[in-house]
C-alpha cells in the first residue's frame, strides 16, 4: 500500500485513477474534484469533450500564437532569401526581367510561410504536451486502456503524503463508477 | 438512442451512420479489418500491385541508364508522359487534403467517415507524382539538389522566377503537411490500436506510433486547435499547389499554355479527378472491409454532387479557352484550340476528354443514376481517363504543333513511359494496400465524436417533440 | 608479319612523333627536330630502324617540350597521346615543310589556331581551301578567299571533309589479297610486275582514274606511257557529264568547255542545270548570282526548266517542268521562235523543226523577248545530264545572242582527259573481256559500284590476274581486288590540281596520314620507280622544273613554292578562253535535227547526283547523312521522287515501296511525292544503297546504278512502277510543306515578293514589314546595350539563301555538334544548331520555294531564360543568349518555351562513343555536351572571344567584318551577316534598317538580334502570276 519508501530514493508517484459512466458525468465530477482543491487533474477520454477546457480550468491554448510565429518566420526568411539571391548576391539578366519582380517571389514566400506554420503546429503541438512519453504512470491501471476506446476517465496525482483513502473517497463522491489508487513502478 | 433512420423517407435525409451502435462496436467494427489477418483477395491484389511495382522499378533504371532519350520526347515536345503523369497524380492528390481540411472548416459531418482515407491518398498520389520532376530532366543526379538554394562552388542561385522551382517549394511543402495532418489526426487511432489489439508485437508497433497518447484533456485542448490550424492551412495550401502546377503552364508562351484561366480551372480538374479516384477505391473498399455502415449512400452520393459541379468547372474551363482564342483573335491561339485540338492528330484524345469529362457527369443529375454504385463506379473510372487525357492535351498536343510550322513534329510514347504510368499505378496500389491493411481506413475516434453528436441532437430533437 | 605487330609498330612510331605537335618550335612545321627524325611507315622499315624506343623515350621529350608550353598546352598533349593510344598512328605533323597561311610560323602560341592554304579536287577541278589546325590537327575548314572557285566559302562536301579525315572506317592497311603487307614489298611487286610488262611493252597494262586537272599526275601518266608505250589510261567518272565537250565538238568542230559568268548576266536561262549546287563552278556562280538579286532595276532573272525542283530551280523566277529528254526540243523550238522574230545570228540553227511539247507557248513567247531585250547580257546554262546535241545548241544561243566572251567563255579542256563518261571504261571493258589485261590499277573512285550495271564491273574484273585498287574505303572495289592501297585523304596528301580557269593550287597536307595511306602520285609514281620518294618530292622535283614559267618572281624556287603554298594558288597558271571560237552552223543543224526528233514513250527514269553524297564517295559521312535534302528535308536515305499527280494515278502515297522496272532490270525503292516534279517521270539519286563501306554509310537508301546503263545514264523512257504494298519509313526534318499545313492564317515566317512591290515604298508589302519590326509593347524596360562595346546581332537575306545546307555543315564542324543516326531524326531529336526551313507555295505541280535559316535569334527578352530552374541559359552583357552546360540539368522547359524551338537537347549519349581518331577533330574552343544538357547557336561566341583578345592585345575594338560566324563564313551567297548593331556602320546594323527587314514571330514582342530580309521574286511582266 505504502509505495515509495525504498532506500533507492525513488519516489512512486501516485494517481487516483476513477472511471465514469459519460461523459457529461465526467465533466460534473471533474468539477466537484477540483472544488475539492486538488490541483493535478486530469481526464482521458477516446474523443474530445466539449467543455472539458473549462472543467479542468485551463487557459487559452498556446497553438495558435506559435503558428502565426511560424508563418511569419517563412515569409520573412522566403522573401529576403529570393531577395539576396537576385538582387544583392548574383544579379544577372534573365530574359529582360527585373532583378526584384514581387510577382514572382508570391508563390515562394507563400509555401515556405505554410510550411513553417503547418511543422509549428505539428511540432509545437507535441512539445507542449509533452509527447512522445512511452511510459506514464496511469497506464499501470488495468482499466486505462479503455481510455482509448470508450471508456471516460478522471485522474488525480496525489503529493506525496497525501492521504490516498480521503482522495479515493471524495472522487468517488464525485460520481465516479470505479476509483482506484496507481503506483508509479521503478524501472 | 438514436433509431436506424430509413432511408425510403424521402423526407429524412440519409443517415451518416447506418444502424445503433456503440463507442465499442464502431471501434471494433472499425479496427477489425486491421487487426485480423490479410484474406487471400488481399494479397492477390498486393501481388499484382508489386508486379506493377517491379515494372516501375524496371523502367527507372533504364531511364537512369540511357537517359530521356528513352522516353519518346522530341523536340518540339520536349514534355510528355513525364509532366502528364506529374500533373495528374498531383491533381489526384487534391481531393484527400479538400475532403478533409476544408470539409472541416464547413462542419461537414459527413467527411469524417472518408477522410483519412482520401488523405492517404494524397500522400500516396503525391509521393507517385514526386517521382516525376526529378526523373523527366536530363540529369537527375544533379536536378535533385540544384534547385535548393544552397551557396554552391558554382556561386549561382536557383532561378526563382521560374515556375519549375516554385513547383519545387510548393510541391515538398505540400507533402510534408499533408503527412502532419495526416498524422496527427491518426495519433488518437493508433491509440485505440494499440488498446485494441491482442497481439504483443502490434501493441509494441502502434504503441510506438501513438507517441504514448492518453487522451488526456490539456492534450485535446491543444490538439483541436493544432488539427484545426493545420486543416486551415492545407485549404490555401491545396488551391496554392495546383494554381502553381498550372503556372509552369500559364507563364509560358506557347498556345494552349499562355492561358490566364489556368489555376482555377486546374484546381477544380484536381478536385475533379481526386474524388473521381477516391470513389474508384472507395467502392471496393467499402465493400470489402465491411464499412458500409459509415461510408454510406449519403457519402456517395455528395461525392457525386461534388463531381459534377467541379466537372462543369471544367467544362466551364475548356469552352473559356476557346472563347478567348476566338476573342484575342490571335491565329496561333486559334489554330491550337480551333485545328489542332478537334482536327489535329491528337483529336481522338481531346474528344475523349470532352466526353468522359463533360458528358460523363451530366448522368449525375439523376439521383437514381447517382445513386446507383455501378454507374458511379463506372463513371468515376471514366472520369479519371478524362482528367489523364486532359493534361495529354495540354502538355503534348499544344507543343506538337505551336508557331511556325516547320519545328511540328508528331509524338509517340515508347513502352519505358508507359511502363513508368502503370509503374505509378503499382506503386499507389501498393502503398494503398499496406495502408488498407496495417492503418484504420475510417477516422475511429472522429466516427465516435460523430456519433456522440447525433447522439445528443436526436436527444434534442425528441425532447421537443414531447 | 600480325597485325598486332604491326599495331605495335605503330604504336612505338607514335611514340616518336606524337609529341612534337605540340610546342613552338614543331606546330611551325620546321625541319628542325621533324625531318631529322627517323621516320618509317610499315614493318620492313621499322626492321631498318633497329631497335625502336619505346614509349618511355616520350618523356624527356614531352618535358622539354614542356617548357614555354601552357599548362593548357600540355592538357592538349594528354588528351591527344590518350586518344592516340587507340588510333594506330599519331596525330603528327607531316615531316615535310608545309607552310602556314598567313601568319609567319614564329608566331606559333599552342591553343592559337594557324591556318593553311590546300585544295581539293572533286571531279577533277580543284576548289582553294583554308584549313584551321589546332596544334597539328585541322579541324575546321574554310574557303580560300584567294582562290577564283571558292572566293572564301565553302561547299557542304568540302565541309564535310574534316569528318572524313578522321573516319575511323577508313582503310588502314595495305593488303595484298588478304595479308598486310609494307609499302616496300608493294614496291618491290610493282618492280617485278613492271618487269614483266615492258617485254611486251606495256600492252596488258591499263589505269582507270578519275578525272583529274593534276599537272603531276599528267606527268606521271607521261612518264608511265614513256615505259609502257603500249598501256593505256582510262578516266572515268560516275557524274562525268561529257555533253558540254561533245557538244561543243558539234558546235565548233573542237572539243571545248565552257566557263560561265553570271555577273554581266540579267537573264539566265537553265536547262536542266543545277548550276548552284552542283559542278566545279557552284560557289563562285551562287555568288555571282546573288550579288545581282539586289532589288533594283537591273536585278537579274532567272528561268529554270528542269524535271525535279533543285536548288537552283527553287531560286528561280520562272520554272518549267519538263522531262530531261524533252528539253532538246524544247530548245529547238526556242531557237526557231528567236530567229523567227529576227534573231538571224542563229543561222540553220533557227530552222530546226519545232519540237511541240507540254510546255505553255506563252512561257516560250515571254523567254524569248527577255532574251532579245538582253543579248550580251544573257546566258543559256546546260547542264551536266544533258545530252550533247543540248549543249551544243545552247552554245549556238550564246553565240548568237552575243554573249560569248561577257557570259560565258570557251577553253581547251584542262582535264587530262577531255571526258570520261561511260565510252572510254566500255572499251576497257571490252578489253579485259577479251583478256587482253593483264594488270589494272584503279585509282579512280570505287567503279565497280559507280559503273554503268550493263558492264558487269564486278565480274569482269575477277578475270584480271592483277587488280590494284588505291581507295579511301574497304568498299565494293576493294572487295575484289588483289592489291588494295590504302588512299591518304585529301588533308593528308601533297597534290596539286587546276580550277575551271586553269589557276594551280598545291595541296598541302595538314597531318601526316593517319593510317599510312598513299596518294595516287605514289602508286602512279611506283610504276616508274619513284614510288619511294614521297609525294612531296615528286611535286617538288616537278614544279622546280615548271618554276621557270613566264611571270613568276626571281628568286630561289624554295621563296616561290612557299609563296605558292601560302597563298593557296600558283600565280599567271590560268587557261584562258580560246579565241575565235565559231559556230559551224550548218553542221550543227544537220547534226542537230535527228538527234531532237528522237523521242520516246512511256514513263522517264532519271537519274541525279545527290546534293549530300554526291555519287556515294561521301556516304559514309554521318554529316552528310543527317543533313536534310535541301528539297524534300530527308535525311539518311535518298527516295524514288515522283509528283503528286503522277502518284496519285499509280495510287501511291509516301512511304510506299514500289517496284521500278526498266530494261529487264527491277529495283525496289520508296516513293517520296515532292512538289514541282514533272508527271509521268521519276527521279533516282545516286549515291545510296552502298554495300561495303564504313558502318554509317552502309545498307543507308537504295542503289540506282542497279539500274543505271551505259546508253542512258541520265535519263531515258520506259519505266515501269509497280507498288509492292510494302511501306518505309522515311526520318524527315521538316513534316509539313506550307506556312500553314492546317489553313491557320497566321503570318508567313518567310516573306517573298515581287519585285515591283518591293520597289513600290507605298506598297502593301511594305505596310505588312513595317507591322513585323520595331519596337514592340513590353511589360519591362528594356534593358539598354548602348553602353556596351559591341551588341552582337545578325541579318539573313532570304533574298541570298539557296539552301545549300553549307551553314549547316559549317556550324556543325565549328560547334562538335553530335549525329543522331536515322532513328534519333526519325524521333525528332537532330542536333544541328541552325536548321534550313523550306517552304512551298503556290500549286503543288508548280511550286514557289523558299528557304529560311534559322538558328536561335538570341532573343532580348528570351522567353527560354526565365523558365529556366537554376540558371543555366541567362543574357550577356552584349545580348548573347549564353547556355551554361555544365550547369544545366535538362529540364527542356526552355525549348518548351522557345517559340522558334531552336534549342537542341542531348536526349541519349551522343558524344561518350566516338572514335578516338574523331576526338582529334573536335574544335578545342567548344565545349563537347554530354547527355541531358540542353544546346543551342551561340552565335559562335568562341570566335567573338577569339577575336576579342586578338584585338585586346593590338589595344583596338573588334572591325566590322573582320569576326565572321561559321554559317557566316561558309555560306557561298553571303546571306548570313553578322556584327555588332552598336556600330551605325556595319553591314548588320544597314541591314537590319533595310526595308525588306522583318523580325520573326515579332509580335509576340521577343526582341530577336537575328533578322531576316525578305524574298525578292523578278517574275517576267508577261507572265507575272496574279498573287
Amino acid at each position: 500500500m505504502s509505495g515509495g519508501h525504498e532506500d533507492s530514493g525513488f519516489v512512486a508517484r501516485r494517481f487516483v485513477v476513477a472511471e465514469f459512466a459519460t461523459p457529461e458525468a465526467l465533466l460534473a465530477g471533474t468539477r466537484k474534484v477540483r472544488e475539492g482543491g486538488y490541483k493535478d487533474v486530469d481526464t482521458h477520454t477516446p474523443i474530445p469533450i466539449h467543455g472539458l477546457e473549462a472543467a479542468l480550468g485551463l487557459g487559452r491554448p498556446k497553438i495558435p500564437a506559435i503558428v502565426l510565429c511560424g508563418a511569419i518566420a517563412g515569409i520573412c526568411i522566403a522573401y529576403s532569401m529570393i531577395y539576396f539571391c537576385n538582387v544583392i548576391d548574383f544579379p544577372i539578366n534573365i530574359g529582360n526581367r527585373p532583378m526584384h519582380s514581387p510577382p514572382a517571389n508570391i508563390p515562394i514566400t507563400f509555401e515556405l510561410a505554410v510550411l513553417l506554420a503547418g511543422g509549428s503546429s505539428f511540432f509545437g503541438f507535441f512539445t507542449l504536451s509533452g509527447l512522445p512519453k512511452p511510459y506514464h504512470p496511469i497506464f499501470e491501471s488495468e482499466q486505462f486502456g479503455r481510455a482509448a476506446i470508450d471508456a471516460f476517465f478522471l485522474s488525480v496525482e496525489l503529493p506525496v503524503g497525501a492521504d490516498a483513502d480521503k482522495a479515493l473517497g471524495d472522487v468517488r463522491a464525485a460520481g465516479a463508477a470505479s476509483v482506484e489508487l496507481v503506483h508509479e513502478s521503478e524501472r | 438512442m438514436a433509431a436506424p433512420n430509413l432511408s425510403h423517407d424521402p423526407l429524412e435525409p440519409l443517415p451518416l451512420i447506418e444502424g445503433t451502435h456503440t463507442d465499442q462496436t464502431i471501434n471494433d467494427s472499425l479496427l477489425t479489418h486491421v487487426l485480423r489477418g490479410a484474406g487471400k483477395g488481399w494479397w492477390m491484389l498486393f501481388g499484382c500491385a508489386l508486379s506493377m511495382l517491379g515494372l516501375l522499378v524496371i523502367a527507372i533504371s533504364w531511364t537512369l541508364y540511357k537517359g530521356i532519350g528513352a522516353w519518346g520526347n522530341n523536340i518540339p515536345v520536349g514534355w510528355a508522359f513525364g509532366i502528364i503523369n506529374f500533373v495528374w497524380w498531383i491533381g489526384i492528390g487534391h481531393a484527400g487534403t479538400l475532403i478533409s481540411a476544408i470539409l472541416l472548416l464547413f462542419q461537414q459531418k459527413w467527411r469524417t467517415s472518408i477522410n483519412r482515407f482520401a488523405e492517404a491518398m494524397t500522400l500516396f498520389a503525391v509521393i507517385c507524382a514526386l517521382l516525376f520532376p526529378l526523373l523527366h530532366t536530363g540529369r537527375p543526379w544533379f536536378a535533385a539538389y540544384w534547385l535548393m538554394p544552397y551557396p554552391s562552388v558554382q556561386r549561382i542561385w536557383p532561378q526563382f522566377k521560374s515556375p519549375l522551382t516554385w513547383d519545387v517549394f510548393a510541391v515538398s511543402t505540400y507533402f510534408t503537411i499533408s503527412l502532419l495532418f495526416w498524422f496527427l489526426g491518426l495519433v488518437p487511432d493508433l491509440a485505440a490500436l494499440r488498446e485494441t489489439t491482442k497481439s504483443k508485437t502490434k501493441r509494441f508497433i502502434y504503441g510506438l506510433f501513438a507517441m504514448g497518447w492518453r487522451g488526456s484533456g490539456r492534450h485535446w485542448a491543444e490538439y483541436k486547435w493544432a488539427y484545426l490550424l493545420l486543416a486551415g492551412l492545407s485549404t490555401p495550401l491545396v488551391l496554392s499547389v495546383h494554381t502553381i502546377v498550372s503556372f509552369d503552364f500559364a507563364t509560358s508562351v506557347i498556345p494552349g499554355w499562355h492561358t490566364t484561366i489556368f489555376p482555377p480551372y486546374f484546381v477544380a480538374g484536381a478536385v475533379f479527378s481526386g474524388f473521381a479516384m477516391v470513389m474508384t477505391w472507395m467502392i471496393p473498399a467499402r465493400h470489402f472491409l465491411g464499412l458500409k455502415h459509415v461510408v454510406t449512400m449519403k457519402h456517395l452520393e455528395n461525392m457525386n454532387k461534388i463531381m459534377l459541379v467541379t466537372g462543369m468547372m471544367v467544362g466551364y474551363g475548356y469552352v473559356m479557352e476557346h472563347f478567348i482564342a476566338w476573342y484575342s483573335g490571335n491565329p496561333y491561339e486559334m489554330g491550337q484550340f480551333f485545328l489542332t485540338r478537334w482536327h489535329g492528330p491528337m483529336r481522338w484524345i481531346f474528344r475523349t476528354m470532352v466526353f468522359c469529362n463533360i458528358v460523363v457527369p451530366q448522368m449525375f443529375w439523376s439521383k437514381r443514376l447517382r445513386t446507383s454504385i455501378p454507374v458511379m463506379w463506372v463513371a468515376a473510372i471514366l472520369i479519371n481517363i478524362g482528367m489523364w487525357c486532359e493534361r495529354f492535351n495540354i502538355v503534348v498536343t499544344s507543343l506538337h504543333r505551336d508557331f511556325l510550322p516547320s519545328s511540328w513534329k508528331d509524338y509517340s510514347p515508347t513502352w519505358v513511359d508507359l511502363s513508368l504510368f502503370i509503374g505509378t499505378i503499382g506503386l499507389f496500389s501498393t502503398l494503398f494496400l499496406l495502408f488498407l491493411k496495417f492503418v484504420p481506413a475510417v477516422a475511429v475516434t472522429e466516427v465516435k465524436e460523430l456519433r456522440h453528436e447525433l447522439a445528443e441532437h436526436d436527444a434534442v430533437a425528441g425532447e421537443t417533440h414531447a | 608479319m600480325s597485325c598486332d605487330d604491326n599495331h605495335e609498330a605503330r604504336a612505338n612510331d607514335r611514340a616518336r612523333r606524337s609529341l612534337p605537335m605540340v610546342g613552338a618550335e614543331n606546330v611551325a612545321g620546321a625541319e628542325t627536330g621533324l625531318t631529322s627524325r627517323p621516320l618509317w611507315r610499315s614493318i620492313e622499315e621499322r626492321s631498318l630502324l633497329g631497335a625502336v624506343p619505346g614509349a618511355a623515350n616520350e618523356f624527356p621529350g614531352g618535358a622539354s617540350e614542356m617548357d614555354g608550353v601552357s599548362r593548357r598546352g600540355f592538357m592538349q598533349l594528354l588528351g591527344v597521346s590518350t586518344a592516340i593510344a587507340t588510333v594506330g598512328a599519331a596525330c603528327r605533323k607531316p615531316n615535310e615543310k608545309i607552310i602556314p597561311f598567313v601568319r609567319r610560323p614564329e608566331e606559333i602560341t599552342p591553343g592559337n589556331a594557324l591556318h593553311f592554304a590546300t585544295a581539293y579536287a572533286l571531279e577533277g577541278y580543284t576548289s582553294g581551301l583554308l584549313v584551321e589546325s589546332h596544334e597539328g590537327r585541322p579541324t575546321k575548314i574554310e574557303g580560300n578567299p584567294a582562290h577564283p572557285e571558292t572566293i572564301g566559302a565553302t561547299t557542304v562536301t568540302e565541309q564535310a571533309l574534316i569528318l572524313g579525315l578522321y573516319d575511323d572506317d577508313r582503310a588502314k592497311q595495305l593488303r595484298r589479297g588478304g595479308d598486310a603487307i609494307g609499302w616496300q614489298t608493294f614496291l618491290a611487286d610493282v618492280k617485278a610486275r613492271g618487269g614483266k610488262l615492258t617485254e611486251k611493252g606495256g600492252s596488258g597494262l591499263r589505269f582507270l582514274t578519275g578525272p583529274t586537272t593534276s599537272p603531276l599526275l599528267a606527268d606521271l601518266r607521261r612518264r608511265i606511257l614513256e615505259r609502257f608505250p603500249q598501256a593505256k589510261f582510262v578516266s572515268y567518272a560516275a557524274v562525268a557529264g561529257d555533253g558540254a565537250v561533245e557538244g561543243s565538238k558539234m558546235a565548233f568542230g573542237r572539243p571545248l568547255v565552257p566557263r560561265h559568268h553570271l555577273a554581266p548576266a540579267a537573264v539566265i536561262l537553265s536547262l536542266d542545270s543545277d548550276f548552284m549546287a552542283d559542278g566545279p563552278e557552284q560557289t563562285r556562280l551562287s555568288r555571282e548570282f546573288s550579288a545581282r538579286r539586289e532589288p533594283s532595276r537591273d536585278m537579274n532573272r532567272l528561268y529554270v526548266i528542269e524535271p525535279a525542283l533543285t536548288i537552283t530551280g527553287g531560286m528561280a523566277d520562272h520554272r518549267l517542268r519538263l522531262r530531261g529528254s524533252d528539253v532538246g526540243a524544247l530548245l529547238g523550238s526556242l531557237c526557231a521562235m528567236l530567229s523567227g522574230r529576227g534573231l538571224s545570228a542563229l543561222g540553220p540553227v533557227g530552222s530546226l523543226g519545232h519540237g511541240q511539247g507540254s510546255w505553255d507557248p506563252k512561257w516560250l513567247v515571254a523567254l524569248c523577248g527577255d532574251l532579245e531585250r538582253n543579248r550580251g547580257r544573257s546566258l543559256v546554262i546546260a547542264g551536266r545530264r544533258q545530252p550533247p546535241v543540248v549543249h551544243a545548241l545552247a552554245a549556238a544561243l550564246n553565240v548568237a545572242l552575243g554573249n560569248l566572251g561577257s557570259t560565258v567563255e570557251y577553253g581547251v579542256p584542262i582535264t587530262t582527259d577531255a571526258t570520261s563518261g561511260a565510252a572510254a571504261l566500255g572499251a576497257l571493258a571490252e578489253d579485259i573481256a577479251a583478256g587482253s589485261v593483264d594488270t589494272l590499277v584503279v585509282t579512280g573512285e570505287n567503279p565497280v559500284y559507280a559503273a554503268p550495271v550493263d558492264y558487269k564491273l564486278a565480274q569482269l574484273l575477277k578475270r584480271v590476274p592483277n587488280v590494284i585498287y588505291h581507295g579511301l574505303y574497304e568498299d565494293e572495289t576493294a572487295a575484289i581486288c588483289n592489291y588494295f592501297v590504302p588512299a591518304a585523304h585529301v588533308l593528308e596528301s601533297w597534290g596539286d590540281g587546276r580550277a575551271t580557269d586553269g589557276i594551280v593550287s598545291i595541296s598541302q597536307p595538314l597531318i601526316a596520314p593517319l593510317w599510312g595511306g598513299r596518294t595516287e602520285a605514289e602508286v602512279l609514281a611506283a610504276f616508274v620507280g619513284d614510288g619511294d620518294l614521297g609525294t612531296h618530292e615528286l611535286l617538288r622535283r616537278y614544279w622546280r622544273g615548271m618554276a621557270k614559267l613566264p611571270g613568276n618572281p626571281v628568286g630561289s624556287f624554295d621563296n616561290v613554292w612557299e609563296r605558292w603554298l601560302a597563298d593557296g594558288i600558283v600565280p599567271d597558271t590560268g587557261a584562258g578562253a580560246e579565241a575565235g571560237v565559231a559556230i559551224n552552223g550548218q553542221a550543227l543543224a544537220q547534226a542537230a535535227a535527228p538527234l531532237l526528233a528522237r523521242t520516246g514513250s512511256g514513263m522517264e527514269i532519271a537519274f541525279a547526283t545527290d546534293p549530300k553524297v554526291f555519287d556515294g564517295r561521301f556516304a559514309n559521312n554521318a554529316w552528310l547523312q543527317e543533313l536534310a535534302h535541301p528539297i524534300t528535308k530527308l535525311t539518311w536515305d535518298n527516295a524514288l521522287l515522283i509528283s503528286d499527280a503522277t502518284a496519285k494515278g499509280l495510287d501511291l502515297e509516301t512511304g510506299d515501296i514500289v517496284e521500278v522496272t526498266y530494261r529487264d532490270r527491277t529495283l525496289e525503292a520508296p516513293a517520296m511525292i515532292v512538289p514541282g516534279h514533272v508527271d509521268d517521270a521519276i527521279t533516282l539519286p545516286l549515291g545510296y544503297g552502298r554495300t561495303a563501306t564504313g558502318h554509317v554509310g552502309r545498307g543507308v537508301g537504295f542503289n540506282a546504278n542497279a539500274l543505271r546503263t551505259s546508253e542512258a545514264p541520265w535519263f531515258d523512257r520506259g519505266a515501269a512502277l509497280s507498288k509492292t504494298g510494302k511501306r518505309f519509313k522515311f526520318a524527315i526534318t521538316q513534316d509539313h510543306w506550307t506556312m500553314s499545313p492546317d489553313g491557320r492564317d497566321s503570318p508567313p515566317p518567310a516573306v517573298s515578293a515581287p519585285l515591283a512591290e518591293v520597289l513600290n515604298p507605298g506598297s502593301m508589302f511594305h505596310e505588312e514589314l513595317e507591322e513585323r519590326r520595331g519596337p514592340q509593347a513590353v511589360i519591362h524596360q528594356p534593358v539598354d546595350y548602348s553602353g556596351q562595346a559591341y551588341k552582337w546581332g545578325m541579318s539573313v537575306d532570304l533574298n541570298k539563301c539557296t539552301g545549300c545546307n553549307a551553314c549547316v555543315v559549317a556550324c556543325q564542324s565549328e560547334n562538335n555538334i553530335a549525329s543522331v543516326g536515322k532513328d534519333g531524326v526519325g524521333r525528332g531529336r537532330e542536333m544541328q544548331w541552325i536548321r534550313i526551313d523550306r517552304y512551298f507555295s503556290g500549286p503543288v505541280d508548280e511550286p514557289e520555294m523558299i528557304n529560311q535559316p534559322l538558328g536561335c535569334v538570341h532573343c532580348e527578352t528570351a522567353p527560354c531564360e526565365y523558365v529556366c530552374p537554376v540558371n543555366a541559359t541567362v543574357h550577356s552583357d552584349e545580348g548573347l543568349n549564353e547556355m551554361i552546360y555544365n550547369r544545366c540539368i535538362g529540364t527542356r522547359y526552355c525549348s518548351n518555351n522557345c517559340p522558334y524551338k531552336v534549342r537542341r537537347f542531348n536526349f541519349l549519349d551522343y558524344t561518350g562513343d566516338i572514335s578516338a581518331a574523331r576526338e582529334l577533330g573536335m574544335n578545342p574552343e567548344v565545349t563537347v555536351r554530354s547527355r541531358g544538357v540542353m544546346e543551342k547557336c551561340t552565335y559562335c561566341v568562341q570566335r567573338i572571344e577569339r577575336a576579342r583578345i586578338a584585338t585586346r592585345i593590338e589595344g583596338r575594338t573588334i572591325a566590322d567584318g573582320e569576326l565572321q560566324t561559321a554559317c557566316q563564313q561558309g555560306c557561298p551567297t553571303q546571306a548570313i551577316v553578322f556584327g555588332s548593331l552598336n556600330d551605325p556602320n556595319s553591314k548588320v546594323s544597314q541591314l537590319h534598317a533595310d526595308t525588306r527587314r522583318y523580325d520573326l514571330l515579332h509580335e509576340l514582342g521577343t526582341r530577336p538580334r537575328t533578322a531576316y530580309l525578305a524574298r525578292v521574286r523578278n517574275p517576267n511582266p508577261e507572265l507575272a502570276k496574279v498573287d
